[in-house]
């Protein structure tokens, strides 16, 4: 095997930088765990993905009512149940109409594309089933003895336009004319709400229950996960339940009442990781030196278990989200006029021959919600743990 | 070592005491719960007269001090017995669980067998497949069965296959389709979650040295993952049966109001917006010692699927 020969000028010293000297090694010589994590995490896709949706979300939550001109309980029983997009007919120039087919309501078009008026009939012939208009001199007739009603004008079957979307209300209004927009984003401020009640009562019961049992052990720990085994009977969803039974309905009452279960899993997690982490021998070291049981757990073991208690937080939440969505559904969480998603679906389920749209958005802003939590905290796992990614 | 050893009595009875002691606690904390909410069982917006209110209280015993009553309830629950519904005069709670059971059973029962039998098959088939197609597919309709919410999931498919295709009734269980969404419905969530957790089970097992071993005597790779994988890789997913009827029974809370089933969940929707008392207690007490039965239930079938756990000689 034949080796180039060093050239003479490879003997040479190297001109020294006396600067890059002083700043030591570079820095990414030694990359800390969380760096490992956070690069992890930003690499997983579907994770970043479901960040950035939350965080959009909070955004909206937080700035969305405020910048909307309605508010989520100002009703508006003219403008009921209009719709986010629709087909308008033009009567003449200057006039365009929306026809609801379903409770056969005539509503003008604005000049910004909005459905802002609703046009009461001049006449109504209940016998052949009839509604007349007068529209800049012309006779709009809506016949509603066939199936689906037929608009005419001045005798001729009107012909719709394309697809406009309503400007007024880009998700539509609801049954008492609620603007859908501001009322979706006033139920994510419940679902965040709730969702930061749920890391509250994690962080502060259940970090702190099963951190202590799990130090303590012994007697104390089994008296401590007694009590979370005979709680972790019974689905928690039925406490919730029969904790609104006796607090009442109400927002309130719902944060309280999965504040007061929704650590269980929490304090399960925990200890474990406490009872594993204890047995080593830098909190054998810290006990030497005469450090105290309240100091090994906040300052050396619960740091180190901080992995598995994010992660089980980020796995918390939707199913707190969840929760109580599923109360306002069945009518046991917030009491209207306030939204939630649940309620919003439970109040489209009301309409929905009629008006099926109004299931979309709740539907699919708690799902999307579910998904962006669920690959945040899928993403959180495997950046945690290497070895676990698929 | 035969399965008798591994599982002595002692185990069995401290499992069914603590079983009592759990259900103990229910049934007092559903009692506390229930007497601490303001206004007694007959208030409503008619007011009754004082003498009537005081003849139903004298009937049902709310005359007499609280623990008394506890007592008595406590007594009348050891004999089965949960007492008469409060705003249904003459039906009892038990029978109303008794009519209701046969219903929820029934859809709770094929979403169980939906959640093995679809769940862990299209686990397998991810696995087998991993990387590929199949696997993608599999894992992203289940991350959206774990993301998207029974309700949703019954309300959509309500609107679709049942008022818009019109392939299913709306409600009620007349004929076999009937049960076709309520079962979609509920299974929903622990399908998806069956086939991620048979799937990463598998892969998990995958990595073992008796699998290594099965390879090397010259198995085709799919005989080694169906004949000596799955059986170990099963445990987990035998684990999430007994949280599975659990969460089977609180979602047919909102199943059964969809559709309009009158299984158990609904009589306890509409005894709680009914203020009836008595039938929140008892069906409350009624979940509780069923989930325990189930779990206790799950617990002696991981027994017998995994020779290595003995629950007996536990320090």
């Amino acid at each position: 095997m034949t080796r180039a020969a060093p050239s003479p000028e490879m003997w040479q010293p190297l001109a020294t930088n006396p600067s890059a000297l002083a700043e030591g090694p570079p820095p990414q010589a030694t990359r800390g765990f969380w760096a490992g994590v956070r690069s992890r995490l930003f690499r997983h896709r579907p994770a970043m993905a479901g960040l950035v949706f939350i965080i959009f979300l909070v955004l909206a939550a937080v700035f969305g009512p405020m910048a909307s001109p309605y508010s989520y309980f100002e009703q508006n029983l003219e403008l009921s149940n209009l719709p986010p997009a629709y087909r308008a007919y033009t009567v003449d120039a200057d006039t365009q109409v929306f026809v609801n087919r379903s409770n056969l309501s005539l509503y003008r078009v604005d000049d910004q594309g909005g459905l802002s008026a609703l046009l009461r009939p001049d006449g109504r012939d209940m016998i052949s089933r009839q509604s007349t208009w007068q529209i800049g001199g012309k006779d709009v007739v809506l016949d509603y003895a066939q199936r689906p009603p037929v608009l005419t004008i001045d005798g001729e079957v009107a012909q719709s336009g394309g697809l406009s979307l309503n400007t007024r209300n880009p998700f539509g209004t609801d049954q008492l004319g609620r603007d859908v927009l501001v009322r979706q984003m006033y139920g994510a401020r419940i679902s965040l709400l709730v969702a930061a009640a749920a890391v509250l009562t994690n962080f502060v019961i259940g970090v702190i229950y099963g951190g202590i049992s799990g130090l303590l052990g012994g007697r104390v720990d089994a008296v401590m996960m007694r009590f979370v085994e005979i709680v972790a009977t019974i689905p928690l969803t039925l406490y919730v339940i029969l904790m609104m039974v006796v607090l009442q309905s109400g927002l309130l009452s719902v944060v309280l009442a999965i504040g007061t279960v929704y650590w269980v899993d929490m304090a399960r997690v925990v200890r474990g990781q406490i009872l594993t982490l204890k047995g080593q021998d830098y909190v054998a070291a810290a006990r030497t030196m005469g450090a105290s049981t309240s100091r090994i757990l906040f300052k050396h073991l619960l740091p180190n278990a901080f992995g598995p208690i994010l992660v089980t937080l980020t796995m918390l939440i939707p199913s707190a989200i969840f929760i109580e969505s599923f109360m306002s559904f069945i009518g046991l969480g917030v009491t209207p006029p306030q939204a939630s998603w649940g309620t919003l679906t439970s109040e489209a389920v009301e309409t929905l021959r009629a008006y099926p749209y109004q299931l979309l958005f709740p539907a699919v802003a708690i799902s999307l919600t579910m998904l962006a939590f669920n690959f945040l905290g899928d993403g959180l796992r495997d950046a945690l743990d290497p070895r676990l990614s698929s | 070592m035969n399965s008798a050893s591994r599982m002595p009595l002692a185990w069995l009875g401290q499992r069914v005491l603590m079983m009592l002691v759990t259900l103990l606690a229910v049934i007092t904390l559903t009692f506390a719960l229930m007497h601490a909410v303001p206004g007694g069982p007959f208030v409503s917006e008619k007011m009754l007269a004082p003498e009537i209110e005081a003849a139903l209280n004298a009937k049902f015993g709310l005359d007499q001090p609280v623990w008394r009553q506890y007592l008595s309830y406590l007594w009348g629950v050891l004999q089965f017995d949960l007492g008469p519904s409060f705003k249904y005069p003459g039906v009892s709670v038990n029978s109303m669980i008794a009519e209701g059971l046969a219903v929820t059973a029934q859809t709770g029962l094929l979403a169980i067998i939906c959640v093995v039998a679809l769940g862990v098959p299209t686990g397998i088939v991810a696995a087998l497949n991993r990387g590929r197609w199949p696997d993608t597919l599999a894992m992203f309709v289940a991350s959206l069965g774990i993301a998207v919410p029974s309700y949703v999931i019954a309300t959509v498919s309500l609107y679709v296959f049942a008022l818009r295709l019109g392939w299913t009734p709306a409600f009620g269980l007349d004929d076999w389709r009937g049960y076709i969404l309520p079962v979609f419905a509920l299974s929903g969530f622990w399908m998806s979650f069956v086939a991620r957790l048979t799937r990463s089970s598998l892969l998990e097992t995958m990595e073992l040295d008796y699998i290594m071993t099965a390879r090397a005597k010259g198995l085709p790779a799919r005989t080694v993952m169906l004949r000596h994988g799955l059986r170990n890789s099963m445990i987990p997913v035998v684990t999430v049966l007994g949280p599975v009827v659990a969460n089977l029974l609180t979602g047919s809370f909102v199943i059964e109001q969809i559709f309009a089933l009158p299984g158990i969940g609904r009589h306890f929707v509409l005894s709680i917006t009914n203020r009836d008392y008595t039938a929140i207690m008892g069906i409350t007490i009624f979940y509780a010692a069923f989930l325990m039965l189930m779990i206790l239930i799950v617990d002696l079938l991981y027994l017998w699927l995994d020779p290595r756990i003995s629950y007996g000689d536990r320090k």
